[in-house]
């Protein structure tokens, strides 16, 4: 094993480690006893400077410029320019999150903060890029207890605490299917390395791992029946850690479950076997995300049923198995991502002075008081929604698309996924009303006056604006011209072998 | 690319009037002028300029490759009425919304991008395109209904995009199927959104069996076929008068052109199969929307349901599928849309803002109160009537003729009955609103009197009430652009 070449490929993740060591280490020491304001300031410019250096590299490694190895040993790690891409977006995004963390100042384990969003972050980078069913377990496992953690940060809220337990105990069982699955897996084929799995035969002990694994997955991204724990811990969580959650999170896991059902694309009984519970719990999740959300009065719990929805459109693409189809659902949970923390970050701009948990009638008539972060909001919403000219239509049409196309010649409803498309699209015409309801609140109604504790125009921060503004310019620019992503991320998926 | 700055010219307008303070609504309202009527200014450009049947100002740039999404904009003698309209209604809009103070700035950004939206659609040669810009145009019309619009406004949005998406999640579907399915003359797959490709390749037969309901009812949703209409009476009477004349002249237009352009145009067989059904459906919208209209209290109403039962002789037009019944369809998409605007406006602003009822029940002899305005409206409405000499008349002329040309006698008379209603319920509303003495007046009610019309209604009403007139005079100053390219698109038809 050549070492140096390792230490190439790994820099970016290495420089992170450093950063999160730095920022624990200065905190401990030299800042010991200093305002809390003065610490948020520290840890969370050690940790921007730490993502930054690693994003840097990662950009050198997707131009080539820095030359790395396409994957290491046995197939741990896979880094061609889809799964570096990917990487480094999710860098960046967690780049977002911190001035938003530093923004509201929950708790007075500043670094452990910080160093918990680097880890997760981390994770996640490790995750999109893993092919080895362990190295990817341990990946998700890094992120998730990451997240569990940052989930209880704020001490003085016991919902936080009962969000947190909650997701835990969730989320330790859902670890253990995924892990009974890939193990079923590893049985079966005799193989750790995804990519040296090729034809699968068609055996119930395949057909039973693959389901474990969909439990597992599923309830990382939020899919009915799994998702129980998502509405509470998007309401209770700190709002920037909810963010992360319904982010990056959903990246890692859809990159991974995109990674692991690679083998079956060539193996079409399998396929067959496992399209009809992909279906189910694309249509589950579509009912119960949309279906719950209309009754919501609470912005971060609709944002979560909204979060279940998505990511039952989600698997429309999934079901496709074709090398389109895995960059139309990569595309798209990376648009919802963008628009999912984008909503988070102006919900956690506005919310973090009110002192309590913000109904969506508390934001009536932020149009006057915050008409830019109104606007912003505007757009991750209707992103979210799936209007046009916005990332978040492009994904949708995208997932579509590629549904239609792996079998386009219906001679009746059932055949294809005519039917699971036009389902999907009927979803999406009921979710419009609640998200209608919500950009209501923030643009039509007027404010209420004399309301005690409700929205006040406030001062955003140069960093969070930032965040805030690219996010938003981001959605926009992904939905008019989302061909440059498209072609970095072309070879996340190898393409279609023609089977004659 | 002269016809793009339509498109252009009205999102900057958007951006420019949204950015300025909303405080300066007096200078906003010059600057929304200005965008407006640059924005018919280069309609009328493309309509001089155009000539022969094939599309004109071809741009085609690729724009997705990776899912054979093209940018393909141009126009032809099918879209060219509709540019006119749209341009028309939009300047006459910003005139009758003169006195706008409230979030001025905001209401025209809305307004702008609504408009954007529609140019768009109509100079969209490519489907994903066309589809773009026909969703663009639905989430202003939320904004400018719930939050400038009167009574049970936020229901009305609601109901309004609701109805739309249900409507765009048809033709989203039946799209996504077109481009898969096309094939070229050796039944090579096309895959491709791009119109004129597609026009020169064919759908299979079967296919279109199905997926040309999907794509018509989807877009006719929008021009408020029945049993999908009853979002334009709520829509219509619950907008700001500048809204509900851009419903009713422009975006229930998007939904036939849409109809016209994509269901017939692309899937002939499937049109042919189902022609009868929409022309039944048509002459239902014709007859139910008259007799509800009839019985309508609220003035507004009356509109919405006359909208509704002229937009019937566009989908009538559309389902003769012969070269004179569609002429007559294009040509009443153009009359309806300045006659609708003209009694929107008259009725939303001209009267209410001086009478503050649109009950017509509480109306008293208007005709002596507000002679000049009476008279205008009883123009306007024998225009909407259909009477020799406005364009109304042309156009319905046109359809009835093409009706007798391909469709059974019953589907003819029907519309006849509509005609017949229509004459009924104008009349009989305009005697309720100007002449009706109201029953319990209030003492000294009769000698009130209001004041005469402002100089921005003035020029709005000449403008449209004279597009009326003149269309009606020399209608060959459209058909004449109209029929050549509609030939072209009939010759594609199997015999």
């Amino acid at each position: 094993m050549d070492y140096q070449q390792l230490l190439l490929a790994l820099l970016p993740d290495l420089l992170v480690v450093v950063a999160l060591f730095a920022a624990l280490g200065v905190d401990y020491s030299r800042l010991r006893g200093s305002r809390l304001a003065k610490r948020y300031q520290v840890a969370c410019q050690i940790s921007a400077a730490g993502l930054i250096a690693g994003l840097a590299v990662l950009v050198w490694q997707i131009t080539r410029t820095m030359p790395v190895m396409e994957s290491t040993a046995e197939g741990q790690l896979l880094l061609n320019t889809g799964t570096l891409t990917l990487k480094a977006l999710l860098y960046a995004m967690g780049l977002g999150v911190l001035p938003l963390a530093k923004r509201d100042q929950i708790t007075p384990q500043v670094s452990e903060y910080f160093a918990l969003l680097l880890l997760a972050t981390l994770g996640m980078g490790f995750v999109v890029t893993s092919r080895n069913l362990l190295g990817a377990f341990v990946a998700l496992e890094l992120v998730s207890l990451s997240l569990y953690a940052m989930t209880v940060l704020n001490q003085a809220s016991r919902a936080s605490a009962e969000a947190a337990l909650k997701y835990l105990t969730f989320g330790a069982v859902s670890s253990g299917f995924l892990l009974f699955g890939l193990s079923y897996l590893y049985g079966a084929t005799g193989q750790l390395d995804l990519t040296q799995m090729q034809d699968l035969q068609h055996s119930p002990i395949l057909v039973l791992a693959y389901l474990l694994i969909f439990v597992g997955l599923g309830f990382k991204l939020a899919l009915a029946p799994f998702h129980l724990w998502a509405p509470d811990v998007y309401q209770n969580a700190p709002t920037p850690v909810a963010g992360w959650i319904g982010s990056g999170s959903k990246i890692a896991a859809a990159a991974l479950l995109i990674a692991l059902l690679q083998p079956v694309s060539d193996a079409s009984k399998l396929k067959e076997a496992l399209i009809p519970a992909l279906a189910a719990l694309a249509v589950l999740s579509m009912v119960v995300g949309n279906l719950g959300a209309l009754r919501q009065t609470n912005l971060k719990r609709l944002l979560a049923y909204s979060a279940i929805a998505n990511a039952g459109y989600l698997l429309v693409g999934v079901v496709a198995f074709s090398a389109a189809g895995n960059i139309s659902v990569i595309f798209y949970i990376l648009v919802y991502s963008l628009a999912s923390l984008g909503a988070f970050g102006v919900v956690a701009v506005l919310t973090d002075k009110l002192g309590r948990d913000a109904e969506i009638s508390d934001f009536n008539g932020c149009w006057t008081k915050t008409p830019g972060l109104s606007v912003a909001f505007l757009v991750f919403v209707l992103s979210m929604a799936g209007i046009p000219p916005l990332a978040g239509f492009l994904g949708k049409f995208y997932l579509f698309y590629t549904a239609i196309e792996a079998a386009p010649e219906a001679t009746n409803w059932l055949d294809g996924f005519y039917w699971l498309v036009a389902f999907a699209l009927i979803m999406s015409v009921v979710s419009l009303y609640y998200y209608l309801r919500v950009l209501k609140a923030f643009l039509v109604t007027p404010s209420d006056e004399g309301k005690a504790a409700s929205i006040v125009p406030i001062k955003i921060g140069w960093a969070a604006g930032l965040t805030l503004s690219l996010l938003a310019i981001a959605v926009f620019a992904l939905g008019l011209w989302p061909e440059p992503l498209l072609e970095l991320l072309k070879d996340f998926s190898p393409p279609d072998q023609v089977i004659n | 690319m002269t016809a793009l700055l339509t498109i252009i010219l009205s999102f900057i307008g958007a951006l420019v009037c949204g950015l300025m303070p909303s405080s300066a609504h007096r200078r906003i309202r010059w600057v929304a002028l200005a965008f407006a009527a640059a924005g018919l200014g280069v309609s009328a450009v493309c309509y001089v300029n155009y000539s022969g049947g094939e599309f004109a100002d071809l741009l085609e740039a690729e724009w997705i490759p990776s899912l054979g999404i093209d940018f393909t904009t141009g126009y032809d003698g099918i879209s060219l009425p509709l540019l006119l309209v749209t341009g028309l209604v939009a300047v006459c809009g910003v005139l009758f919304s003169w006195t706008l103070e409230s979030r001025a700035n905001q209401f025209y950004a809305f307004y702008f991008a609504l408009i954007g939206g529609v140019y768009g659609v109509f100079l969209s040669l490519d489907l994903f395109l066309l589809f773009v810009f026909y969703e663009i145009a639905v989430v202003p019309k939320y904004f400018l209904i719930a939050i400038w619009g009167g009574v049970r406004r936020q229901f009305a949005a609601m109901k309004l995009v609701l109805y739309s998406f249900g409507g765009s999640a048809l033709v989203l579907l039946g799209m996504i199927a077109v481009f898969f399915l096309a094939n070229d003359a050796s039944g090579e797959s096309l895959k491709t959104f791009s119109l004129l490709k597609l026009q020169k390749g064919q759908v299979p037969a079967e296919a279109q069996q199905w997926i040309f309901p999907m794509i018509f009812v989807g877009f006719a949703i929008m021009a408020g076929m029945w049993p999908f209409h009853t979002w334009a009476p709520t829509g219509h009477v619950a907008a700001p008068t500048a809204v509900s004349m851009l419903l009713a002249g422009v975006v229930m237009k998007l939904g036939a052109y849409g109809c016209l352009r994509v269901a017939v145009g692309l899937l002939p067989e499937g049109a042919q199969d189902w022609a009868s059904w929409v022309a039944v459906v048509a002459v239902i919208n014709i007859v139910y929307g008259a007799l509800v209209a009839l019985k309508q209290d609220d003035f507004k109403y009356v509109i919405g349901y006359s909208s509704v039962s002229h937009m019937g002789f566009v989908l009538l037009g559309i389902a003769t599928l012969n070269l004179t019944g569609m002429t007559g369809a294009v040509l009443q998409m153009f009359s309806h849309g300045v006659i609708g605007a003209l009694l929107f406006a008259l009725v939303g602003t001209v009267i209410y803002s001086r009478t503050k009822t649109r009950m017509l029940n509480e109306l008293h002899r208007l005709i002596d109160r507000m002679p000049g305005i009476a008279w205008v409206f009883i123009v306007a409405g024998l225009a909407s009537m259909g009477l020799p000499g406005f364009s109304g008349f042309v156009s319905e002329l046109y359809v009835l003729i093409g009706a007798w040309g391909s469709l059974s006698g019953w589907i003819v008379g029907g519309a006849g009955l509509g005609i017949l209603l229509t004459f009924g319920y104008t009349l009989v509303k305009i005697h309720e609103a100007f002449f009706r003495e109201r029953k319990t007046s209030a003492p000294g009610d009769a000698e009130i009197s209001y004041t005469a019309m402002t100089m921005p209604e003035k020029i709005g009403v000449a403008i449209l009430l004279g597009s009326a007139l003149l269309i009606g005079l020399c209608p060959w100053l459209l058909t004449d652009k109209i029929s050549p390219s509609l030939k072209l698109m009939l010759e594609r038809f199997p015999n």
